[in-house]
């Protein structure tokens, strides 16, 4: 029973949460720790700070995470599948529409102006992730190098992970790094719970 | 084909740190400049529906690409090698009870690591400006999207719906 709870949780999780990434998390929170007791509050902000330190969507993190925790390998599983379904279904209606329809007028005219929304909407996550991010001068100076090499040098975003790693594994700022993994996500999460 | 659009969904699901945002330069590097499987206007397009449509950016965007690719089966693969990877780490780490977060050389590494994200996220925001036809009379648009969400949080589902009416309204008038 716990399984198709935990299933039907995760659905309307990821049939509800707009904007991806960091807007998802705050729905999580309220699923799993207010509506349903599966993990404490103090747990979830170490399942998000694994989650942002892990590859991948943070969102499916997150819910494998909890997954594994209620439910073992089949409820990890079982999560994801459910963040992701409602994706498949929708993203697909939405992508064979736009494979019949993207000559139509109406339609051009939708994607016009989403397209411009979209760029107003990453700028919005840049805002909120910039500020947690880039906190001490190590941080600022790794950005900027990042950025001028990736926007003018065209460095392919593999390398200058890896070698942003060995950069902060030799000159790396624990003090940083260590303050305030649970604070910064407390303060994202609230922001976002506010919100919706 | 099909292995093609699952190994290359797999190596950006491994290698992306940061989220969803941080994984789309790498799809796209991916899926227009280095293997051709679609245009990189109607890439840009894909963003915009991928952040439409409810769900994790990089699922929605994996989704769009392997069906317009390969159909069904492109979208299977696509999305599989995208979460695989997510999939086997957590459970790994949650295996071995998160100790190796707690390691003094992984949190210097991600000390860099985490504004390295933020120029990846960056970066692409200057090419899509120019892709999604951004000029100085349309850029209020974009800019007050960003104010509301960013730093008002207003949540994004009103603005989307409200910018779906508007051009639909406005292809009519």
């Amino acid at each position: 029973m716990i399984y198709l709870n935990m299933f039907i949780t995760f659905f309307k999780i990821g049939l509800f949460s707009f904007g991806g990434g960091y807007a998802i998390l705050a729905m999580i929170k309220q699923e799993v720790v207010l509506n349903n007791p599966w993990v404490t509050e103090a747990e979830f902000m170490q399942i998000v700070a694994i989650s942002q330190m892990t590859p991948g969507p943070i969102a499916i993190n997150t819910a494998t995470f909890i997954g594994y925790t209620k439910g073992g390998i089949p409820g990890s599983v079982l999560c994801t599948f459910g963040v992701i379904l409602p994706s498949l279904i929708l993203m697909l209606l939405i992508t064979i529409s736009y494979i019949k329809l993207s000559k139509t007028p109406w339609f051009k005219a939708i994607f016009k102006r989403l397209r411009l929304l979209s760029l107003g909407l990453i700028a919005a996550a840049l805002i909120m992730v910039l500020g947690h991010a880039v906190q001490s001068l190590f941080a600022l100076l790794v950005f900027i190098a990042c950025f001028v090499s990736s926007w003018k040098f065209k460095v392919n975003p593999f390398y200058m992970l890896i070698a942003s790693a060995i950069v902060g594994i030799l000159f790396g700022d624990i003090s940083i790094s260590t303050m305030n993994w649970s604070e910064i996500s407390h303060a994202l999460l609230g922001i976002f719970s506010h919100a919706s | 084909m099909l292995w093609q659009i699952f190994i290359t969904f797999f190596k950006i699901g491994a290698f992306t740190l940061g989220g969803g945002y941080a994984m789309l330069p790498l799809i796209k590097k991916e899926v227009c400049s280095k293997r051709g499987w679609i245009s990189e206007d109607d890439f840009v397009n894909g963003i915009a529906a991928a952040q439409s449509s409810p769900g994790p950016i990089a699922v929605n965007i994996s989704i769009y690409t392997g069906y317009h690719v390969a159909g069904f089966g492109g979208m299977f693969m696509a999305v599989l090698g995208a979460i695989l990877p997510s999939l086997i780490t957590i459970i790994l780490i949650a295996m071995l009870f998160q100790q190796y977060a707690e390691q003094v050389y992984v949190k210097r590494a991600f000390s860099a690591l985490r504004p390295a994200v933020v120029a990846l996220i960056a970066t692409p925001l200057i090419e899509m400006a120019k892709k999604s036809g951004l000029k100085t009379q349309n850029a209020w648009f974009p800019l007050l999207a960003a104010i509301l969400v960013g730093y008002l949080n207003i949540t994004p589902i009103y603005l989307i719906v409200i910018t779906i009416v508007f051009a639909i309204w406005e292809s009519y008038k």
